[in-house]
């Protein structure tokens, strides 16, 4: 008995420091998404290049893709354009959603359609286009909808407009090979 | 020196006055600026890790502390605002997380180990009193007259 009672010290700092351990590896901003499993939160978005074509998540059913939410302003939305391109290449069908910045009216010009879709273009035209085309979500509405915290995030959404993966970061060919091709495979054959 | 001086308050007030000019929110009552404030200070921002949407400049916090003060002239609740940012973010935007299987252990733990002490303290004190009189029971008077004698024998 005392002699196990002796050990019962080191037992628990080995326990303690070995969850502290564990801590020092893990990914504080990974957490389960609430959006998972739920269907798309209802809009109309209009498409940044033909402001005229509305798109509502009715008109997204039918096939599994990827919503990927992007800006030209974020540095790692653009350094994954190439790898998205390849994708769309392999057949993935990637929709854009269009995270505009919020404007202070004190310091910025107002908001300029035109000039968007050229800043888009060129770096569509740069970097590789990998969207099959984009929404416009200027206010952020349905990013706040989606739960989405920032630029850059994807969804995967399945053909009946359910979201069935929610990734926070950049997508390159370990997190896709790892994470998401499988899912997307999933997701595709049913 | 009196230049100087007057050339760095000069630019003291340059800087005090320019960043974060914050928008001036219009309230129809006292109790909804209340429930405006606590809510911003409750609420977690998704993107800057260990701060609340009322600290933080990154545009969700922004964005959600925007949808607060609208829901808010809305006339929603505090629960009904809590809900509708949960429901989009996740139990980890409320700085209260809730009761649930994973989240009982930090109420539990506290209270096992306060057990886990007293019991080891109860124990310990009823071996010290089950010990104390067996000894004085073993010694008898004559083993101490005993004792006694092998001390001063090796005086």
């Amino acid at each position: 008995m005392r002699k196990v009672l002796f050990y019962v010290p080191l037992l628990a700092f080995l326990a303690l420091a070995l969850f502290l351990l564990s801590g020092l590896f893990s990914d504080p901003r990974e957490r389960e998404s609430a959006s998972l499993n739920k269907a798309l939160p209802n809009f109309a978005l209009a498409d940044l290049m033909q402001p005229n074509t509305i798109w509502t998540p009715e008109k997204l059913k039918g096939e599994v893709f990827l919503l990927n939410v992007w800006g030209t302003w974020c540095p790692t939305c653009n350094a994954e354009l190439g790898y998205l391109s390849e994708l769309r290449q392999q057949g993935v069908k990637i929709v854009g959603l269009y995270y505009e910045l919020p404007r202070d009216p004190a310091f910025d010009p107002p908001f300029d359609l035109a000039v968007l879709q050229q800043e888009v273009q060129q770096k569509l035209q740069q970097q590789g286009d990998p969207y099959q085309f984009n929404m416009l979500d200027l206010t952020r509405s349905v990013s706040l909808d989606l739960g989405v915290s920032g630029a850059p995030e994807t969804f995967i959404v399945d053909a009946d407009g359910i979201v069935r993966a929610h990734h926070i970061g950049d997508i390159n060919p370990a997190v896709w090979r790892s994470k998401l091709a499988p899912l997307y495979q999933q997701w595709s054959s049913q | 020196m009196k230049a100087l001086l007057a050339v760095l308050l000069l630019c003291a007030g340059l800087f005090s006055s320019v960043p974060w000019a914050e928008e001036v929110l219009q309230f129809d009552n006292d109790a909804q600026r209340d429930l405006y404030q606590q809510l911003t200070a409750e609420l977690r921002c998704p993107q800057c890790q260990n701060q609340n949407i009322a600290d933080s400049h990154a545009v969700v916090a922004v964005d959600m502390r925007e949808k607060t003060y609208q829901l808010i002239r809305e006339g929603k609740d505090r629960q009904q605002v809590l809900d509708y940012m949960i429901n989009r973010y996740g139990d980890f935007v409320h700085y209260l997380p809730p009761v649930n299987r994973y989240t009982l252990w930090l109420w539990l733990l506290p209270l096992l180990m306060l057990l886990g002490l007293i019991a080891v303290g109860v124990f310990r004190r009823a071996q010290q009193s089950k010990q104390v009189p067996q000894d004085i029971a073993g010694n008898t008077a004559a083993e101490l007259d005993q004792l006694i004698a092998r001390y001063r024998s090796k005086k």
